[in-house]
């Protein structure tokens, strides 16, 4: 079992097991790069038309000082209990998060697109007892604090630390013009108010962190999961430190210490953004330039103009559509050292397309929220291999099983499973879940995935996204891939529809741009490169695809969509696009 | 029909007192300023490359607005404006060549957002037409007038002083570039409070000056107003046509229409005041850049609903690239 082919491919001086960890708590991470990084630029907030604000490390730490003060001196919040935290990629999201973890408490991050009924089953779930939400989406307070235990709502303002002037003329565009700050009807206390009483309460020789060690919960990550109903997974201290340093040792010296600006277009509430760029980058004292929303795509311009962005993460579709943006093509990001994908499967198209307009490497990794969620990447500086996930950072192992349980064979889909100490330790209060996916110290990803002679991986497919058509295993990503590199095509999903005659057949929904091909072309184009029963036996063309909030396409809705009604177009969703 | 407007222009005696006062000529100035300061604090050295990798959308952009456009005013003031006597029609026709000479106004920009055209486009010709016309509208206007007005005539279009106007106009697009690159936040209001400003004008206008110029306005005869509307409607039309038959996408066909007719009527409106001050004709030299001004903003207004309903059909979605 301790076979691990893929060391051969670190690059060298790549230490193969992760080193003793410096820290064992976030909270004694963040103090570290604030010492050290003092009065550098920590975070900057660019809003679409350049408007910004900024915070030190040293700020970042004060203020979150101060929070975590407030939650436990003001509000009387005990040790390990659970705050929510539910707004877009804004300054006060670190202050938030930190000052969460540095009060001992546990961090849920919340999207801030949840409707009420998502709200009130995650709160309720987690047994939060403060919400701490943009006044922006406040409107769902009142049928959410009646159902749920939230004793206290803090409201955050999106220009919150901004320059006053600035802060106010986006606070009267958001009032009169785009009318969208609703008046909010629960008793609450703003940010401002918080951080103030915070710094009164606070007193140096408290200390909220005893007892707080690398196994304590820190946060809980809710996901879907296989089962479609939202859990926590527990990460604690220990998963997402070790799984912080796990990626940035097998970076070596790719990401230069106090050097870097990061661009995080990805909402930080996410795993992904949460640990690579808020948690990975500050470790490395870098700038994170922080984009309250990507779509449209125009909203990161003025964000690539007015920073010299070294680094950015991103999901297939970001890339994708900036590849599809004048200005960024025909001017890319003269600074840019690198970019990590994630989140979905990078498509070849897509990787081969950045490489050449930015010049730069595009290196794609593959983790869950359970994960913390890295456990592989392809390594920078050694052999990148397109399309697959790459070889697991230190001190992971990850095997394929059969169905019967046994490893497969080099070649041989599988499912992934993984072991390592980022693996969380559970689901939050699901022990039967929890004993279903973590079994003997292997976490079940739920992902088929083969590996190569090298130790490289490919994801396969979701297991549960398998389209068994006559018998035979279709795998949407391929057909996906497929599809994605004819022209005219920007965007597409592959689902499985019940079908009479063969079980299942394979349809595409495409998102079309000029020249547009027909659906008959899209089937010559699959004739022409994948076996008969994986060319799809329907085309349709869609505005656009629906997405997760990182911009995974969700093939379950797709499949929901085109089963609920038979002739069912999507048109109605493209209304985001223009 | 000749008679009338004769009576009219002996008898209507227009001095600049009554068309623009002074606190509005000192403020309609400063408003220019600001606009044009907006307009560079939108800018940035990239786009400037950008504009000359692409230079297709360049040409497109300086035939249209520089080719088409100080044409069609000759022809409409030869044609329509030139059937009045000429003591009325040559100050009126000064006004006329210059609303077609000046560069492209930042309105168009939120017609083509507003009629689904390709924003990009419109702000890189805009763009483009504005740091052309320190060269081009005073060589278009030295053109034309010179077809126009007799050597020895005793009302000439006075090319260095546009010049100089235009160079001074520029001084803030200048400024507000370097601005930006200190201050993204300060460069940030500055283009809003351009955008802001740009409709401001038209609203001041209409409110202001409008009702104080009434007996003017109403008698005006008709082949002013058609000069005034005609220049942008033909504009607009004539551009979008030869888009179109060159098989440009529809997008892009709409944005250079939009955008080939929509002058800066601030700016001209500026150059008047700036160049004319103290002439006995700026009254009637006005005439055309107001009215032009007034009636862009409902033939806009017109022109994008159409756009939007006869493209639809047309087409689905809207790539983002050219």
């Amino acid at each position: 079992m301790t076979d691990r082919p893929w060391l051969a491919h670190y690059p060298a001086g790549v230490e193969h097991e992760l080193v003793a960890l410096p820290f064992s708590t976030l909270p004694e991470l963040v103090a570290r790069a604030c010492g050290e990084y003092a009065d550098q630029i920590a975070f900057t907030q660019c809003m679409p038309n350049g408007m910004n604000g900024s915070l030190t490390y040293a700020q970042v730490d004060e203020l979150s000082s101060a929070f975590a003060a407030y939650l436990r001196e003001e509000l009387g919040l005990a040790h390990g209990a659970r705050v929510a935290v539910q707004m877009p990629n804004c300054l006060a999201y670190p202050v938030v998060t930190f000052g969460v973890l540095k009060a001992g408490c546990v961090l849920v991050n919340t999207n801030p697109l949840y409707t009420a009924r998502e709200m009130i089953h995650q709160f309720s779930d987690s047994g939060a007892e403060v919400l701490v939400i943009i006044d922006m989406f406040a409107d769902r307070l009142p049928e959410v604090t009646k159902a749920t235990g939230i004793s206290r709502v803090v409201t955050v303002r999106i220009a919150e630390f901004f320059p006053p002037v600035i802060a106010g003329i986006i606070r009267l565009v958001q009032k009169w013009w785009n009318r969208s700050l609703p008046s909010i009807d629960v008793e609450h206390t703003p940010f401002t108010e918080a951080i103030r009483r915070g710094r009164e309460a606070h007193s140096a020789s408290a200390d909220y962190l005893a007892g707080v060690g690398a196994d304590s919960l820190a946060a809980l990550q809710y996901t879907g999961g296989t089962t479609g109903v939202s859990k926590g997974a527990m990460l604690t201290h220990g998963n997402l430190v070790s799984n912080t340093l796990q990626m940035l040792q097998m970076l070596g010296g790719h990401i230069r210490a106090g050097q870097e600006v990061v661009l995080t277009a990805l909402p930080l509430y996410h795993i992904f953004a949460f640990t690579v760029n808020l948690i990975g980058f500050f470790h490395m004292g870098a700038r994170n330039i922080l984009v309250p929303s990507p779509r449209p795509p125009s909203n990161l311009k003025r964000a690539f103009e007015n920073y010299r962005i070294t680094w950015t993460t991103g999901v297939n579709t970001l890339f994708n559509a900036l590849l599809n943006e004048r200005w960024f093509v025909e001017s890319p990001p003269k600074h840019l050292v690198g970019s990590a994908a994630g989140g979905m499967a990078l498509h070849q198209s897509v990787a081969e397309r950045w490489r050449e307009v930015t010049g730069t490497p595009i290196v794609e990794g593959y983790g869950l929220t359970e994960t913390s969620p890295v456990l592989t990447f392809n390594p920078l500086g050694g052999l990148v291999k397109d399309g697959t996930i790459g070889i697991p950072v230190p001190s992971t192992d990850i095997r394929c099983l059969t169905e019967s349980g046994t490893e497969a064979a080099v070649g041989e889909p599988g499912e992934l499973v993984a072991r390592g100490p980022q693996v969380m330790s559970g689901y939050w209060q699901r022990p039967d879940e929890t004993a279903e996916s973590i079994v003997d110290g292997w976490f079940r990803t739920g992902d088929i995935a083969e590996r190569d002679a090298d130790g490289y991986f490919t994801i396969v497919d979701r297991k549960k996204d398998m389209v068994l058509v006559s018998g035979f295993n279709v795998f949407p990503n391929e057909v996906e891939e497929h599809i994605a590199a004819m022209p005219g095509v920007l965007e597409v999903g592959v689902v499985g529809l019940p079908d009479e005659k063969t079980g299942e057949s394979v349809r595409a929904y495409i998102v079309p741009i000029d020249p547009k091909p027909t659906a008959e072309q899209v089937i010559a184009h699959c004739r022409d490169g994948l076996a008969a029963y994986k060319v799809p036996k329907s085309v349709r063309f869609v505005d656009e695809l629906p997405k997760s909030p990182i911009g995974k396409i969700l093939r379950r809705e797709l499949r929901a969509e085109a089963v609920t009604s038979a002739t069912a177009t999507i048109e109605t969703q493209g209304r985001e696009l223009s | 029909m000749i008679a009338a407007p004769l009576i009219i222009a002996t008898q209507t005696v227009v001095n600049e007192q009554d068309v623009v006062t002074p606190f509005e000529q000192t403020l309609l100035v400063g408003l220019v300023f600001v606009i044009m300061f907006g307009l560079g604090a939108g800018l940035t050295p990239r786009d400037f490359r950008l504009a000359i990798r692409r230079p297709w959308g360049l040409v497109i952009g300086f035939v249209t607005q520089f080719g088409i456009m100080p044409l069609l005013a000759y022809l409409l003031v030869i044609g329509v404006l030139f059937q009045l006597p000429r003591e009325y029609a040559l100050p009126v026709a000064i006004g006329a060549l210059l609303m077609g000479c000046v560069p492209a106004g930042t309105t168009s920009n939120i017609f083509t957002y507003f009629s689904k055209g390709n924003l990009a486009l419109s702000v890189i010709m805009t763009t483009n037409s504005t740091l052309w016309a320190i060269l081009m509208t005073p060589l278009m206007l030295a053109l034309y007038g010179g077809l126009i007005f007799d050597a020895d005539s005793e009302l000439q279009i006075p090319v260095l002083n546009i010049v100089v106007t235009l160079a001074t106009l520029l001084i803030p697009v200048v400024a507000g570039m370097i601005l930006r690159k200190y201050s993204a936040n300060i460069g940030a209001v500055m283009e809003l409070l351009g955008g802001f400003f740009g409709l401001f004008f038209i609203v001041f206008l209409m409110a202001t000056w409008v009702p104080r110029n009434w007996a003017l306005l109403t008698s005006t005869p008709w082949q002013t107003y058609l000069v005034a509307i005609g220049l942008g409607l033909f504009g607009i039309a004539i551009a979008y046509g030869i888009a179109r038959a060159i098989k440009l996408h529809p997008m892009n066909a709409r944005t250079i229409g939009l955008e080939t007719g929509i002058q800066n009527g601030p700016l001209a409106i500026a150059i008047v005041l700036l160049t004319f001050s103290g002439s006995p004709d700026i009254g009637l030299i006005l005439i055309v850049p107001a009215l032009y001004s007034l009636f862009i903003v409902i033939v806009s207004t017109v022109v994008t609903f159409w756009f939007r309903r006869a493209n639809t059909a047309e087409e689905q979605k809207i790539p983002n690239l050219l």
